[in-house]
């Protein structure tokens, strides 16, 4: 069972939150939904991330992958220009930073992806058609919590509470 | 400081999706002809290829001519985008909400024509893929010593960067932009928001990876142009071989990026009616920043200058000459002109930062910023150590041709851009609102 509040204030939103958690309910079954960022406690609906961790890892790994693919492609077919050594960490090094850089960037974009659920959308999840300056709290909840939830809701200042069956 | 605008969300909409819709005469008519401009530059490209490289006008000595000058001069401009918007971002400048997707999109623009320039120079261009290290039957790969490599993976990464910045912001408005818009546009924006639902696990993440982004492209803004510096600084030729090569190529990068963001702000900003966003606060704000750039431009040059006169070692001074009293100076003098005096003129006092003497400054710095990407080039390849091998550069219809079209197609692409997607973020304009 899914409900979709619709609120006209955040703070209202945060009450809402606030008294749904005392109920018992977590923050991955709420989700705020708004045309513009709402900015609440930032303890009030964590959403712990691994961007920078993920991005940190895949910089490694690009500047090693980077490192050894030059390695490799300098010594099989081995020349020497401007009097350098066959491999060296100077003439390369801008190189390895590139790669670093770019596994960085493309690692937060796909972070980006999944974070933000954009790749595992679930199409039969109702997602509220957004109506500028309103914000919709989205609450999964068992179908025999559903009332005592709406209430909570409404206590909170909800000006609409709508229910639907999550499908599939 | 003001910048208080109407964000009154359906008026926000209205003027800033207005130019969205419809197409004027006046956009009509500059489309075509930028487009013909442009289209007139891949004819003389077809040309040069069919004849080759000889119809530009490089010959020994200097075979590098307006096409490097071009690299160059683009490689800068596309550092008005992305390194500004991410410091202002960084910083958490509160004007920077009208200016940063105008900037975004001009880096993503100028990196594409900048990058066009070492393939258009290439003798064989159609080869140029060889640079791309892959499995082939040549036994061969590409020599990661080279700075032509260290071009071409820095390009790449602060081109694929810049696309994802200028993206990711976009994909809100989008989202909204695909509810309302029917038809190929409808489909379109459907796309391309690849179903953003405002929920705040997708605001969080955007707002996170903008963040991350913003340190990240700024790291990688710097080394592009300072790679771009040590494709010259590497080469033991006289005025090239410089330890500060890499830093005055950063500053003169940023220099001409602010005049270039400028410019463009004026023109969207009289051609989409957006005074009421665009404000004068917005060119007051960068007018300070143009200065204080083209002041540290003045300090680079004077300190290259002034310890290559002081060591008077010939080659040098071969080139020096040239620059300051021989066939260089005129372009010398009118670059120190547009590059300082006239900035300092009418940027230094507030009284004078208007928003029309801050984009005269921003034209004036476009082309003293190209010039001086000219005297970096062309003096040092006519006046070589060897003495005999002088020799002096005339650039050709065709390479004129080529570079007056790169113009045309920034501007095209701009107006397609501009067409297409909100030069504002809408919602960064919204952002605030629920507090």
């Amino acid at each position: 069972m899914v409900l979709t509040a619709d609120f006209g204030d955040p703070q209202s939103v945060a009450s809402a939150i606030q008294a749904l958690k005392a109920r018992g309910y977590r923050a991955d079954e709420i989700d705020v939904f708004s045309t513009a960022p709402v900015e609440l406690a930032e303890a009030l609906l964590e959403r712990p991330s691994r961007m920078s961790l993920v991005a940190v890892t895949s910089a490694v790994v690009f500047c090693l992958s980077a490192i050894a693919f030059v390695h490799y492609t300098q010594h099989d077919y081995p020349i020497v220009t401007g009097g350098m050594p066959i491999f060296s960490w100077w003439s390369t090094g801008v190189i390895f930073y590139e790669f670093t850089m770019f596994g960085s960037i493309s690692a937060t974009f796909v972070m980006f992806l999944i974070e933000s659920g954009l790749l595992k959308r679930r199409r039969s999840l109702p997602a509220p058609l957004l109506e500028e300056g309103r914000i919709y709290l989205r609450l999964f909840c068992e179908a025999g919590d559903a009332v005592p939830a709406a209430e909570c809701l409404y206590e909170a200042g909800a000006l609409k509470v709508d229910e639907a069956e999550v499908r599939g | 400081m003001d910048t208080a605008v109407d964000t009154h969300t359906d008026n926000l909409r209205d003027t800033l999706w207005r130019p969205l819709a419809g197409a004027s005469r006046g956009y009509a008519l500059a489309l075509a002809v930028t487009f013909l401009l442009g289209a007139w530059g891949l004819a003389c490209w077809g040309y040069q290829i069919v004849r080759g490289i000889g119809v530009a006008g490089i010959r020994r000595p200097t075979m590098w001519g307006l096409y490097l000058v071009n690299f160059v001069f683009w490689i800068g401009i596309s550092h008005a985008g992305t390194l500004i918007s991410a410091i202002l971002r960084l910083t958490d400048a509160g004007w920077r909400k009208p200016v940063t997707r105008i900037a975004e999109a001009i880096t993503v623009f100028a990196l594409m024509i900048g990058a066009m320039f070492p393939i258009i120079h290439l003798g064989r261009p159609l080869v140029f893929f060889w640079l791309i290290p892959y499995p082939n039957s040549r036994l061969l790969w590409p020599n990661f010593r080279s700075p032509l490599l260290w071009d071409l993976t820095a390009i790449l990464t602060y081109l694929s960067g810049s696309i994802i910045y200028l993206y990711l912001p976009l994909i809100p408005d989008l989202a909204e932009l695909a509810q309302h818009a029917n038809g190929w546009r409808g489909r379109l924006y459907r796309l391309l928001s690849i179903g953003w639902t405002g929920s705040d696990r997708q605001w969080h993440a955007l707002e996170r990876a903008m963040h991350r982004m913003a340190g990240m492209i700024l790291a990688v803004a710097v080394s592009v142009h300072t790679v771009v510096a040590w494709d010259f600084a590497m080469a033991v030729a006289p005025l090239w071989h410089s330890t500060i090569f890499g830093p005055y190529f950063v500053a003169g990068a940023i220099f001409s990026g602010i005049a270039a963001l400028l410019v463009a702000m004026a023109i969207i900003r009289r051609l989409l009616h957006l005074e009421a966003y665009v404000l004068p606060v917005h060119f007051d704000n960068l007018g300070k920043l143009l200065f204080l750039m083209s002041l540290l431009w003045f300090y680079f040059t004077v300190s290259e200058n002034l310890t290559t006169w002081y060591g008077n070692s010939p080659a040098e001074m071969n080139v020096f000459g040239s620059r300051v009293r021989g066939p260089f100076a005129p372009y010398f003098w009118v670059m120190i002109f547009c590059n300082f005096v006239l900035p300092f003129l009418l940027l230094s006092s507030r009284r004078m930062r208007s928003v029309r003497n801050v984009t005269i400054a921003g034209v004036t710095v476009l082309i003293g910023m190209w010039l001086e990407r000219y005297l970096i080039i062309l003096p040092t390849l006519s006046y070589p150590r060897l003495a005999a091998a002088t020799g002096f550069y005339k650039p050709t219809w065709v390479e004129v041709s080529i570079t007056v079209s790169t113009f045309a197609a920034m501007a095209m692409f701009y107006l397609i851009f501009c067409k297409l997607f909100p030069a504002i973020a809408v919602w960064e304009y919204k952002h605030g609102s629920h507090r």
